[in-house]
């Protein structure tokens, strides 16, 4: 959440595709030629596969444990901490939480955000609200106010998620609104508006698919930015005290004080907000590269 | 005058932001499930001290009242009182606020002052191997945790190597000379893990809008008119790219002082962002609210300055 979203070099090319290849499949060889791409993709595929069979890798750490801050070894890969509990089962089920709470957030950002977007793009009386309120929501510190609504809506995972989805949806707005409002212009809706007076038709069959891209470009990004919000509010001791997240690993740490004497503690937690939100990055990136039929038969 | 309307248009929209963030804090804390009581007072207080709390702030009126007296209260810079100090909350928060100013200026000051080189540099050298490396780094930048970045920095520099203190932000009982001295040895590490995070996006915006420039036909006639490279991208480029470096700066400051909440909390820099970590554990809603009320005013307020001073600057501000 700390840093803004890449700036989405639009083509306009979501129109005019060259003929005889579906556009998204053009995309697909493009972004698998991406060594980038496809290594990211591999690493976020290997996290989703931690968080689904986090109970078969390691057992729940709870209670304690009989040695305390000890370093990485073949017992405990990551060492433990200073309750003794294993820290690679506590990152394993921590990526469960981060996972959840990324795809959880991003997709209700993401479809509220792109309501929104296109209802702004399309009704032009609901444009200037809509851009008002964008506008505004995003020139303020947004991480203060999530610490205030969670602090006051108590911690859990849900109210992480719907705080953190609640203060996403501006960004996604923005990204999307400014591309729909280049499509709604276009001639192909004009078109469309002669041929039929149903709007959600007109929306659905040919403002939303003209957007897609942009969409998943949002997805990917939103979601690693979810993921750091949630870790920062974890870390500031308002992440969810039942549920092991990446977040509450430094959190704990930072409170026992061993933050400073047990580097394991710090290390792997943080290792893996930086594979997920990294790969996340890198994937929007090779996305944006191979969508852009300039780049493409290089 | 358009110099005039301009700088009144900004100043309108900065007070609309601030209205709209106090609004958004008051339908939050009355919206919310939850005792309103809460964001004024402690959660172990007698049933009469509740009330009359409730009869002071007038939470037993109707939401239009309420809200008319908020926006009373807070005109007269009355945020309530902190229950774990028993003090006005603005006392608490302005006392906290210079260190918070000072931690974000100087990472905003080191994320210019290597952001710029390093964009012109990849920039000019497009598609070689500096190029490539800046867009490396600046990708990952963007992909780190503040405070992963601040404990890392804590380890290596002030327990490994022991060159800098690692926490607080001055020494006790050192005056004069050596207390400043102090405070920018205090500084470093916390800013430059504020600065890291920030650096990415920075030096990325620089290089795409500085390769725009240089595609410009100004740029082909300077070039045709035998002036030196150097010289064109330095002082013709440069010039004209920092426009939208500035704005990304200026949209970014909310992300910063994010930034600058999870930094202080690393580093026990008694910033605003330490004050909320230490509200938070103890449920001090008060001294929460007053922060948030507090940052949005002093981003608000940053931003409107630096849009005035660049529109004075930059005559192309004031026409888009």
């Amino acid at each position: 959440m700390t840093a803004p979203m890449p700036e989405v070099e639009l083509a306009t090319s979501t129109v005019a595709e060259p003929a005889g290849e579906r556009p998204g499949r053009a995309t697909w060889r493009a972004f698998l030629r991406q060594p980038l791409g496809v290594i990211s993709l591999g690493v976020l595929a290997v996290l989703a596969l931690v968080s689904v069979a986090a109970p078969l890798l390691a057992p729940y750490p709870r209670g304690y444990g009989s040695d305390v801050l000890s370093p990485p070894s073949s017992a405990h890969l990551f060492g433990t901490d200073s309750l003794g509990r294993d820290v690679f089962g506590e990152v394993v089920w921590g990526t469960q939480q981060s996972v959840l709470v990324a795809v959880a957030a991003s997709a209700i950002a993401i479809l509220f955000g792109t309501l929104v977007a296109v209802i702004g793009a399309y009704v032009p009386r609901a444009d200037a609200l809509v851009s008002i309120v964008v506008d505004l929501t995003l020139s303020l510190p947004v991480l203060p106010l999530m610490i205030l609504v969670a602090a006051l809506a108590g911690p859990s995972t849900t109210t992480i998620i719907l705080v953190v989805a609640a203060f996403s949806w501006p960004e996604v707005t923005r990204l999307v609104r400014s591309q729909a409002l280049t499509v709604v212009g276009l001639p192909y809706v004009d078109a469309a508006r002669l041929m039929t007076r149903n709007h959600l038709h007109i929306v659905a069959r040919h403002v939303v698919p003209a957007v897609v891209p942009v969409i998943v470009v949002s997805v990917v990004v939103t979601a690693s930015r979810a993921v750091l919000s949630a870790a920062g509010l974890a870390f500031l001791g308002l992440g969810d005290p039942t549920t092991w997240s990446w977040g509450r690993i430094l959190f704990e740490a930072q409170q026992s004080g061993a933050m400073v004497s047990s580097w394991w503690l710090t290390l792997f937690p943080s290792l893996a907000i930086l594979a997920l939100v990294l790969s996340a990055t890198l994937i929007s990136i090779s996305y944006n590269d191979a969508r852009n039929p300039r780049n493409r038969d290089r | 005058m358009p110099a005039l309307s301009f700088a009144l248009r900004r100043v309108l929209r900065g007070i609309v932001t601030i209205w709209f963030a106090v609004t958004v804090t008051f339908l939050l804390l009355r919206l919310l499930p939850g005792d309103p009581a809460l964001a004024v007072a402690s959660t172990n207080m007698t049933e009469e001290t509740r009330q009359a709390l409730l009869v002071q702030y007038g939470l037993d009126q109707p939401l239009p009242v309420q809200y008319v007296l908020y926006l009373g209260q807070l005109l007269q810079g009355n945020l309530g009182v902190s229950f774990t100090q028993s003090v006005p909350v603005v006392d608490v928060l302005l006392a906290r606020l210079p260190w918070t100013l000072l931690l974000t200026f100087a990472a905003l000051a080191i994320t210019i002052v290597v952001g710029v080189p390093l964009g012109v540099l990849a920039a000019s050298r497009r598609g070689g191997a500096l190029d490539r490396a800046v867009q490396i780094v600046g990708v990952t930048a963007q992909s780190l945790f503040v405070p992963s970045v601040g404990i890392v920095l804590l380890l290596v520099f002030g327990l490994g190597l022991r060159l800098l203190p690692i926490g607080g932000a001055y020494e006790d009982g050192v005056y004069g000379f050596a207390w400043y001295g102090s405070v920018l040895q205090h500084l470093i590490l916390p800013a430059v893990s504020l600065a890291l995070i920030q650096l990415g996006a920075f030096a990325l915006t620089m290089r795409a809008t500085l390769i725009d420039a240089l595609g410009d036909d100004y740029v082909t006639l300077a070039k045709a008119n035998g002036l030196p490279y150097r010289r064109i991208l330095w002082k013709h480029a440069l010039r004209n790219a920092l426009l939208p470096a500035t704005t990304l700066i200026g949209l970014q400051l909310g992300f910063v002082v994010g930034g600058a909440v999870l930094t202080e909390t690393v580093f026990a820099y008694p910033g605003i962002g330490r004050g909320i970590y230490e509200a938070v554990t103890q449920l001090d809603f008060p001294v929460l609210q007053g922060a948030f009320l507090l940052l949005a005013v002093t981003v608000v307020l940053a931003n409107m300055l630096t849009d005035l001073v660049y529109g004075l600057l930059d005559p192309r501000v004031k026409t888009a």
